[in-house]
Formats: C-alpha cells, sequence, structure tokens
C-alpha cells in the first residue's frame, strides 16, 4: 500500500530541491508546490515510476496578494494506489506560464484550454490553445482573474450592436470600445474560430460537414457536434461546448459558503446530492468537522436513490436515441423513475434541485415511514431492472446495433479520461466508493460493476447492475441507520481557516472532484469542478472516428452526458 | 356486375354523348376515392395515437372530441392548413413545391387500382374497385414506390444536409427492398395464374399466408421497409436526421408529405391482406350476408395496422448499413427460394 508520504519521499530523492511546499494531509492526499522548471520531469516520473496514470484535472488559482497565478495539476491512480497528488505550479502574473502536460496526458487538454482562456495562463507546448467555453467576444478578457470587472462594461450601458452580414442575416454582437482596447482591458487574441478550424480539415467534395446541435433532437442540451462524414460515416468529429455556461465556478466565489451550495445543484440536475456531498465534503475537510453518523446514513440513501433514478432516466434516453422517442420502455423507465423521485421529494422537498446535504449534516430528517415507503419502491426497482436487463439481452436488434460499438480499450479509456460506468465497462474497477472512501460506504457490502467488453452495451449494462447494487446499498443502510442528531454543531459564522481542500466522490456519471480554497473570509476564495461529463466530452470525439452517423447517437448516448455540467 | 364494368359502360356512354359529363363523372368518382382514402388515413393516425398510449401506460390524445380524442386529427389539420408556408432560400423551389403533390398522387393512382373489399349478393363476392386491371398487382407494386421518388425530390430540393441523408437513404432502402418484394409478387401470381387483384383474391382457397410462408415473411418485412415504419424508418431517424427527407417542410405540405405515409400504410396493409392473407373471403355472416366480405377485409386490415402500430412502439431501429445487409443477403435469396417453392407447388398442381 502506497502511501502520500511514500510517494513524498520518493519525489525528493529523485529532484532534490524542487519541493517548494509540502503538505501531507493524509495517506491519500499530497499537496506539493514544485518548481515550474521541474513540472514535465517530475509528471513523468510520477506516470511511469510510480502509476500516476490518471490526470484527474487541473485548476487555476488567481493569488492576487501575492501576485502569482497557481496552478493545481491533480493527479492520481487507476486502481494501482489511492493517492491523489495536487502539484502546484506558481507563475508570475505578469506574464504567466506553465508547462503544458498534453504530452504526458492526453486528457490535460481541456483543463489547460479552460485555464488559458479564463486566466491568460499561457500553456507552451499546447497543441491547440484554442477557446473552449467563451464566447468569441470575451477571449482576452480573462474572466476569471480576480480584477475582472465584469463584462460589457456596465457603465457604459452597452449590451449589444446590430448588424447585417453579408448574406443577410442580422447579428448581435458584443464589442469591445475602443476605449476598452487601448485601455488594455482587452488584448484581442486572433484565433481561428471553431468554424474556420473545422473547415481547414474539409478535403475532396466527397466531404461534408453535419452539424448535430446546439439545437438537434439527441443533444441532451446545448452544444455542437459537427461530423465530418464521408458518406454514412464520420471521418472527424468535432466538439464546441460553452453554449450555456454559466460560471458558476466564479458566481460561487461571491457567494458565502452555504449560499454558494445551491450552485452545486444545477451544475447537474440529475446528481444533485452528489455535488450537494462534494462540494460539502470538501468545506467540512476546510472545517475539520465530520457529519454526525446519521447524517453520514441520510446522505448515503439519498446518493443512491438519486443514482437509481440518474441511471434509469440515462438508461432511457439512451434507449430513446437507438430507437427512437416512440419506444416504450423509455416510457416504462420513467414511471419506474417517477416512484424514486418520489421518494427523494417526500425527504428533501425537492424533485431535483434538493439543496440537501449541509455542513457537518444533511437538512432535515427522514420522515417516520420513510423505511416502510421505501422498501416497496426498491423492490419494484429491482425486479423491473431484472426485467430491463432481460428485454436487452435478449434483443437481437439491439445486440445488432450496440455489441462492439463505439468499443473503449481499458488502455484507451484511462488515456481519455473517463471515468464511471464507461471506464467499468472496460473492466477497470475505479469507483470513488472504494478508491476515496468517505461517509459510511467503507461500512456497506457491494460490489464494483465491471464488464470486459467496452462497447455501449456493457456501459448500459454496467447502470443496470449498478442500480441493484444501490438497492442493496439503500438497503444496509435502512437496517443500520442509528438514531441521533443529523447535525453536526457548527460555527455561528462558517469562516474556515485559509487553506484548500480536494474531496471526490462517485456521481452516476463517474468520479465528481470539488477542489475548494479558503482566505479565511465568509466567501469561497475559489472553487473547481472536476466533472465526469466534462472528462466524458473530451473523449467523445475521438471515439467517434470511423462510427456511423447512427452509432454516433448511440455512442454518445451511452456515455449518459449532461451538457449543464460541462458549461458549469 | 363488377363496379369497374359498371363505370365503364357509364363512362362509355358518357364519351358519346358528351365530354363534360365524363369529366364531371371522372371527377366525382375521384373526389369519393380520395374521401374514403383521407377518411381512412385519419381513421389510422387516430388508431396509432390510442394504442401507442395504450401500449406505453399513457393516454393519447384525450381532449378534443370526447375523451377519444377523436377531433384531434381535425385540429392538427386546422392548425397545418392556417401555418405559414415557407421555403427554404436555397430550395429548388419547383421540386420543393412539387414533391409532396408527387407524394399524394401516387398514392391516389395506387387507390384506383385496389380493391376496397367487396360486397355479397346472392353468395356472389362483388369487389369494390375502380379501375381493375389485369396487371394491377404489378402496378400497384410500381406506383408504390413512386412514394420514395417524392421522398427523394423533398430530400433532394430542401437544401439541408439532414434531409439529403435521408433522401439517400430512403433510395438505398428501396433499390434493396423492391427487388424481394416483387419476386414475392411473382410467386404469388404464378400460384394465382394472375396479375389481377381480385383474381389473386379468389383464388386463395388456402391463404397464401400459408401457401408460402417464407414469401409472406419478406414480403411483410419488405412491406414495413417501403412504408419506413419502425425498425426500417431510416430516412426520418428522428434522433440522427431531425426530421430526415421532411425537416425543411412545414405547413401543410408538411401535412401532405405526412399523410401519405399514413395512407400508404393503409394501402400498403390492404395489399398485403389482399395478396397473401386472403382478401376479404371468409364465412357468411347471417342477417348481414351483403356485407359479411366487407367486414372480414376490414378486420384483417385493421389487425395488420395495429400489427405495424404495435411494432413501432416495441423495436429499435436498424443502421442503413444493416437495412440494406438484410435486404441484399437474407431476403433476396429468400425471396428466390419463396419463388421456387412457387414453381414447384405450381408444376405439381398443375
Amino acid at each position: 500500500m502506497v502511501t502520500a508520504s511514500e510517494v513524498l519521499s520518493a519525489i525528493k530523492s529523485a529532484f532534490p530541491g524542487s519541493v517548494k511546499e509540502e503538505r501531507v494531509e493524509s495517506d491519500r492526499r499530497l499537496w506539493i508546490t514544485v518548481d515550474p522548471g521541474k513540472l514535465l520531469d517530475m509528471t513523468k516520473f510520477l506516470r511511469d515510476k510510480h502509476g500516476f496514470d490518471h490526470y484527474s484535472g487541473a485548476a487555476g488559482v488567481d493569488r492576487i496578494a501575492d501576485n502569482l497565478f497557481e496552478v493545481v495539476e491533480i493527479l492520481t491512480s487507476h486502481g494501482a494506489h489511492q493517492v491523489v497528488v495536487l502539484m502546484k505550479v506558481k507563475t508570475p502574473r505578469d506574464a504567466p506560464s506553465v508547462n503544458s502536460l498534453t504530452g504526458l496526458y492526453w486528457n490535460a487538454n481541456w483543463y489547460e484550454r479552460e485555464i488559458w482562456e479564463m486566466y491568460g495562463i499561457n500553456f507552451p507546448g499546447h497543441p491547440e490553445l484554442y477557446p473552449l467555453l467563451l464566447p468569441d467576444e470575451l477571449v482576452g478578457a480573462f474572466p476569471w482573474r480576480k480584477d475582472f470587472k465584469g463584462y460589457p462594461d456596465t457603465s457604459t450601458g452597452r449590451r449589444a450592436v446590430e448588424s447585417v452580414t453579408s448574406d443577410g442575416h442580422t447579428e448581435f454582437t458584443i464589442m469591445p470600445t475602443d476605449k476598452e482596447m487601448e485601455g488594455g482591458v482587452f488584448q484581442r487574441i486572433k484565433v481561428p474560430n471553431f468554424r474556420e478550424r473545422e473547415e481547414m480539415e474539409l478535403g475532396s467534395d466527397a466531404e461534408m460537414i453535419m452539424h448535430m446541435g446546439p439545437q438537434h433532437a439527441v443533444v441532451p442540451g446545448p452544444f455542437l457536434l459537427d461530423l465530418l462524414l464521408d458518406g454514412e460515416r464520420v471521418k472527424r468529429a468535432f466538439l464546441d461546448v460553452g453554449y450555456i455556461h454559466k460560471g458558476i465556478e466564479k458566481i460561487m466565489e461571491n457567494r458565502n459558503w452555504l449560499q454558494a451550495l445551491v450552485y452545486t445543484d444545477r451544475m447537474c440536475y440529475m446528481a444533485s446530492i452528489s455535488n450537494n456531498e462534494a462540494y460539502c465534503g470538501a468545506v467540512e475537510k476546510l472545517l475539520g468537522i465530520v457529519p454526525t453518523e446519521r447524517a453520514q446514513y441520510i446522505r448515503v440513501i439519498l446518493a443512491e436513490l438519486s443514482r437509481i433514478q440518474s441511471h434509469l432516466l440515462g438508461t432511457a434516453e439512451f434507449l430513446t436515441l437507438i430507437a427512437s422517442a416512440i419506444y416504450s420502455p423509455f416510457m416504462y423507465m420513467i414511471i419506474d423513475r417517477e416512484d424514486v423521485v418520489s421518494l427523494i421529494e417526500s425527504v428533501t422537498g425537492a424533485r431535483i434541485t434538493h439543496t440537501f446535504v449541509r455542513f457537518g449534516g444533511v437538512r432535515n430528517d427522514l420522515p417516520p415511514d420513510f423505511k416502510e415507503k421505501t422498501l416497496p419502491v426498491l423492490k419494484m426497482v429491482k425486479e423491473k431492472t431484472l426485467q430491463y436487463k432481460d428485454l436487452l439481452a435478449s434483443d437481437s436488434i439491439y445486440k445488432k446495433r450496440m455489441v462492439g460499438v463505439g468499443v473503449l480499450t481499458a488502455e484507451k479509456a484511462k488515456n481519455l479520461g473517463v471515468s464511471g460506468p464507461a471506464l467499468r465497462a472496460t473492466n477497470v474497477a475505479y469507483d470513488m466508493r472504494r478508491e476515496d472512501p468517505h461517509l459510511v460506504y467503507p461500512d456497506l457490502d457491494f460490489d464494483v460493476i465491471t464488464r470486459t467488453a467496452g462497447d455501449s452495451a456493457a456501459r448500459v449494462e454496467v447502470r443496470l447492475d449498478e442500480i441493484l447494487e444501490s438497492v442493496k446499498i439503500i438497503e444496509q443502510c435502512l437496517d443500520r441507520i442509528p438514531e441521533g442528531p443529523i447535525q453536526e454543531k457548527l460555527p455561528k459564522k462558517i469562516k474556515p481557516e485559509p487553506g484548500e481542500a480536494y474531496y471526490r466522490v462517485e456521481d452516476p456519471r463517474g468520479e465528481m472532484g470539488f477542489y475548494v480554497v479558503s482566505d479565511g473570509s465568509d466567501k469561497p476564495y475559489r472553487v473547481k469542478v472536476r466533472g465526469p461529463v466534462y472528462a466524458y466530452f473530451q473523449a467523445l470525439p475521438p471515439l467517434l472516428e470511423g462510427a456511423y452517423i447512427a452509432d454516433v447517437v448511440a455512442i454518445a448516448g451511452s456515455m449518459d452526458a449532461c451538457t449543464s455540467e460541462v458549461d458549469r | 356486375m363488377e363496379l369497374f364494368a359498371f363505370v365503364e359502360t357509364i363512362m362509355n356512354w358518357a364519351a358519346q354523348e358528351r365530354a363534360l359529363t365524363a369529366l364531371i363523372i371522372g371527377l366525382i368518382g375521384a373526389a369519393i376515392l380520395s374521401g374514403v382514402i383521407n377518411v381512412g388515413a385519419m381513421a389510422v393516425v387516430w388508431l396509432e395515437r390510442k394504442v401507442l398510449g395504450d401500449v406505453q401506460s399513457r393516454f393519447g390524445p384525450n381532449r378534443t372530441g370526447s375523451r377519444w380524442g377523436i377531433l384531434q386529427l381535425g385540429a392538427d389539420a386546422i392548425k397545418l392548413f392556417t401555418k405559414e408556408d415557407i421555403i427554404p432560400k436555397g430550395a429548388d423551389k419547383q421540386v420543393y413545391v412539387w414533391a409532396p403533390i408527387v407524394a399524394s398522387i401516387s398514392t391516389m393512382l395506387v387507390a384506383a387500382a385496389i380493391p376496397f373489399g367487396a360486397l355479397r349478393i346472392n353468395g356472389v363476392d362483388y369487389p369494390l374497385v375502380v379501375a381493375n386491371m389485369d396487371i394491377s398487382a404489378f402496378y400497384v407494386e410500381a406506383v408504390l414506390s413512386i412514394m420514395v421518388v417524392a421522398a427523394f425530390m423533398a430530400g433532394f430540393s430542401s437544401y439541408n444536409k439532414y434531409s439529403l441523408l435521408g433522401a439517400f437513404r430512403g433510395m438505398a432502402r428501396m433499390i434493396s427492398y423492391e427487388v424481394p418484394m416483387g419476386v414475392c409478387v411473382i410467386g404469388v401470381a404464378l400460384m394465382a395464374h394472375s396479375l389481377n387483384l381480385v383474381d389473386i383474391v379468389e383464388s386463395q382457397v388456402v391463404w397464401y399466408a400459408f401457401a408460402q410462408p417464407i414469401g409472406f415473411v419478406v414480403f411483410t418485412i419488405a412491406l414495413i421497409t417501403d412504408l419506413g415504419r419502425m425498425p426500417f424508418d431510416q430516412s426520418e431517424a428522428e434522433e440522427e436526421l431531425v426530421a430526415g427527407y421532411v425537416t425543411e417542410y412545414g405547413g401543410i405540405r408538411w401535412g401532405l408529405l405526412y399523410f401519405q405515409e399514413y395512407i400508404s400504410m393503409v394501402l400498403g396493409s390492404i395489399l398485403l391482406v389482399l395478396l397473401f392473407l386472403g382478401g376479404w373471403r371468409g364465412p357468411s355472416i347471417p342477417v348481414i350476408t351483403i356485407f359479411s366480405p366487407m367486414i372480414w377485409f376490414l378486420m384483417k386490415v385493421i389487425i395488420v395496422l395495429v400489427f405495424l402500430v404495435w411494432l413501432r412502439a416495441s423495436v429499435m431501429r436498424f443502421r442503413i448499413d444493416q437495412v440494406t445487409d438484410l435486404g441484399w443477403k437474407w431476403m433476396l435469396p429468400l425471396s428466390l427460394v419463396n419463388l421456387a417453392w412457387a414453381v414447384l407447388v405450381g408444376l405439381y398442381l398443375a
């Protein structure tokens, strides 16, 4: 069993003097600040020698008081050990630059692009430093810097400029004023936009680019999937996200600790309990409190209930994509899900955005007849799920369409950075409930479901089997849940000590992590969300290459995407 | 006396008397025919909504026109008629405008040659058919394919990539399945010694579904493909191509294209019943003897229609390459096997 301190001593002996600051938080968390020049070597060393094959994400932090930017690289392993290394690199604010890790980890791409456009930190060595989430007008404004004043500048009262394009359409654009351009508020960065980039790839006349989205019957939210087609085959896929980017991470910096909780719900309406849990867990670490035992059980029960309803809806939506909206099992699953959602509603009072988990506890206790009401629903869910498994296993068209389609090998899945059911379908038993034990999960008896095929059918099978495991977990929790308080004592004013914490939970869609920084005030200094769907989306274009158009929707659907979490 | 002969007599008379009279009578006949088909198709749309609702544990239309929602389609039609007529900017205007019209004309042409049941008078069945031609089975099969041309016109002229792909898919599907379908009709014609649909029905002492089971299955699948129903609705796969070849259509033009699908669904079901399920043959029902063939006929057609709707609610869509694969590698050889079987049985009977 590798522990954080062992990893630290290995790094120190290999790179003497390169570790500027160090903190071993626990056996599973290692915080180090490293020399920017040694970042690449050190990461390569960790990846090759110590099994850190999972690049979990990166966060930018604007330390305006020190005139510095920080980039936090989150590295961990797919099962070799359970240490999470949070490697910080500091870079001066006037010429920020950090070496790109895309050469070592393919999936560093999007995380670094996001930091680049939001903070203006340059990543030398990055292959395609193009805007990802921001609209073209805002590129160069670096809106997540602490000194960003807002845009359009409220003092001018200007909103949009109307112009007529060459082909007669009216366009509304938000243009920077001359004053803004002169004053250096804006350094316009000239990069080819999305459309220009994809047209560069267009080859012969036989090829065409078909747009799926931002408004399309198939997309679960507004994003643009452009397919470069050769007949019915996809030669290359381009993905553009950010249509509904809300800047939740920035908004949370302007709310107090408790108010910020509300925004975690809105990131993905299918997994709001998990998102609440991940944020609260991180803040609890900062506050140094542990939720009461009863509250922990309640959180687990609700998290698993919401996993059940999310998987049911995810499977139902997936089926509509390969069949049609008229396909009946879709409706049956929605009906089953309704019972589960009602159950959650009876506890939290809300159907999708609960804001139920609180620091050190939960908002309210379970209703008195909760167990009696839950057990029949669980029985029903179990029976129905087994039926659906039978149905899909015996449907020959389904097998023809799904088996061997969108295959991910374990190696490729790890490299693309996907997690959750899609990763477990490739026979990698990687589940945060086991990897990063939290709440009462270590005491509970459940299996991490895996499949070996790694195709679309396997992903759906994993989801259906996980419903059964969740049922098992809830039954155990209902038996064991102790009486007692549901809320740990909290200070009157929530003001965590300056510091930072990283907390991971298993979202229905995979690894959900919250990196939270406190500066001692009543507001979070920085919140970074590491979402599973973000990782899925990044992995989508390489997965779609060579597929048929009909398989595009099947593969995308089997990933169970949720756009609002990408555009958080 | 056949209705056809009756109409022919009147037409001859009218031609001798006055061309105008002939025109008026012809128009009246066409109006009756299109009325019958359209009402039938409306009933099918309603049937589909209700049956789908039942299959999926929901109600279906239940507000407009009593709790059975019978006026829902009328309300939809009024809405479609009053909608703004939009022609996309880049569209090939002439083709775009003509596509729905061609589609409607093709279904009407098919309807003219299809018997809509029969009346039993003194133990003899008098089929209700407008144009009783000698090669009506062949004619119906050929003209039914014009619909695909209309779909292709619609998709090609819309100046839209989804439409274009939908049109291509429709064409590919038609080419792969028209052949086995035609070969199955040949099998039936060989046993019946006729290509006339009325003769085919009358020769079915044993339903051809039992005499040629392979042919029946292949024809049914090919027919579903031709109609573009699930699991073969790739040309308008809404999850991939938004609405396929009808994506750019709106208002009543869309309504016509949508409606002709249901008309052809009715006609296709009737064709299946005529060729393989014994048409209107069946024992006489006392008291209403005259209508008994009609009742048998309608019953069979409705069963086929409900089967098609049920199929839509319970199967998934094939991928387009799998459809053509199935067509060329399975349906065509099977239809040829069926043809050989029909020839052998025909030789034995002869």
